[in-house]
């Protein structure tokens, strides 16, 4: 798993590449820390060379909306469809702001 | 570490990895079932389901199937046949049934929810069979993703 980073205004995209699972949460889970101790309030996650994502990786996501739900903002997009479905199954695509592309999920933020 | 690979056969594709349940063992063995999906054009999206399924699965045994123990060992067998791929996972931890969970309540809010219980069903529901079988022994989980009609590109 690979993630990188840019900023468009004050809004930080972070594109993240493989699998988010048991192996490679801790490390996505220690990136996203560190881009939140950067100051970070707007998240949005590119997630379109995601293979699959499993509960390790929902509970990143979660842990990141719950940290972020107070004065922040996170939002994702590009999700493939297992990763889809994966959401739709854990209920997060209704708890998690999710979107078809970059430009809808910058939109109004 | 020991692999077997068996191709080509007229009564479909297969192959057996047996790991220790070490770290990296999960990693490992889902490496080699991508490998072994691709090279047998298994189609993505039914490929995925079982990379999130192994996860689940062999993370759940490794963390509480092996505890205090030596010798742990997983076995995962794969069989490719023309309508459904089937997924065999054997360990010789402690009896323990993955299915005996509680479905999570999906409709509870971020705060009040818990994340125990969320992986097994995303098993459950990810794939169209899955039984669980106390064998000689052995935990044997059996998981099995239908092939629908034309998907699978030969």
């Amino acid at each position: 798993m690979e993630i990188a980073t840019r900023t468009h205004n004050d809004v930080t995209l972070v594109a993240v590449a493989g699998s988010l699972d048991s192996n490679t949460s801790p490390q996505a889970q220690q990136a996203l820390d560190g881009i939140l101790a950067n100051g970070a309030r707007k998240i949005v996650i590119d997630f379109s060379a995601v293979d699959y994502i499993s509960s390790a990786g929902l509970r990143v996501m979660l842990a990141m909306a719950k940290r972020l739900s107070g004065g922040g903002a996170l939002r994702l997009f590009g999700l493939n469809e297992t990763v889809r479905e994966v959401f739709d199954i854990s209920g997060f695509s209704t708890i998690l702001a999710v979107f078809a592309t970059e430009a809808e999920a910058l939109k109004g933020l | 570490m020991e692999q077997n690979v068996h191709a080509g056969s007229p009564l479909g594709n297969g192959f057996q990895l047996t790991i220790e349940p070490d770290r990296g063992a999960v990693a490992r063995a889902n490496a080699a079932f991508t490998a072994f999906a691709e090279a047998n054009t298994v189609p993505a999206p039914i490929r995925r389901s079982l990379n999130v399924a192994l996860d689940e699965l062999l993370q759940n045994t490794i963390a509480h199937g092996f505890a205090g123990r030596q010798g742990g060992a997983m076995t995962i067998a794969v069989e490719l046949g023309t309508d459904r791929l089937t997924v065999t996972l054997t360990d010789n931890g402690r009896p323990f049934n993955p299915l005996v969970t509680a479905a999570p309540d999906t409709a509870r809010s971020i705060e009040e929810r818990p994340v125990g219980g969320l992986g097994i069903h995303l098993v459950r529901q990810l794939m169209d069979e899955v039984h669980y079988h106390r064998r000689g022994g052995r935990n044997v989980v059996v998981l099995v993703k239908r092939l629908s009609g034309g998907k699978r590109q030969v």
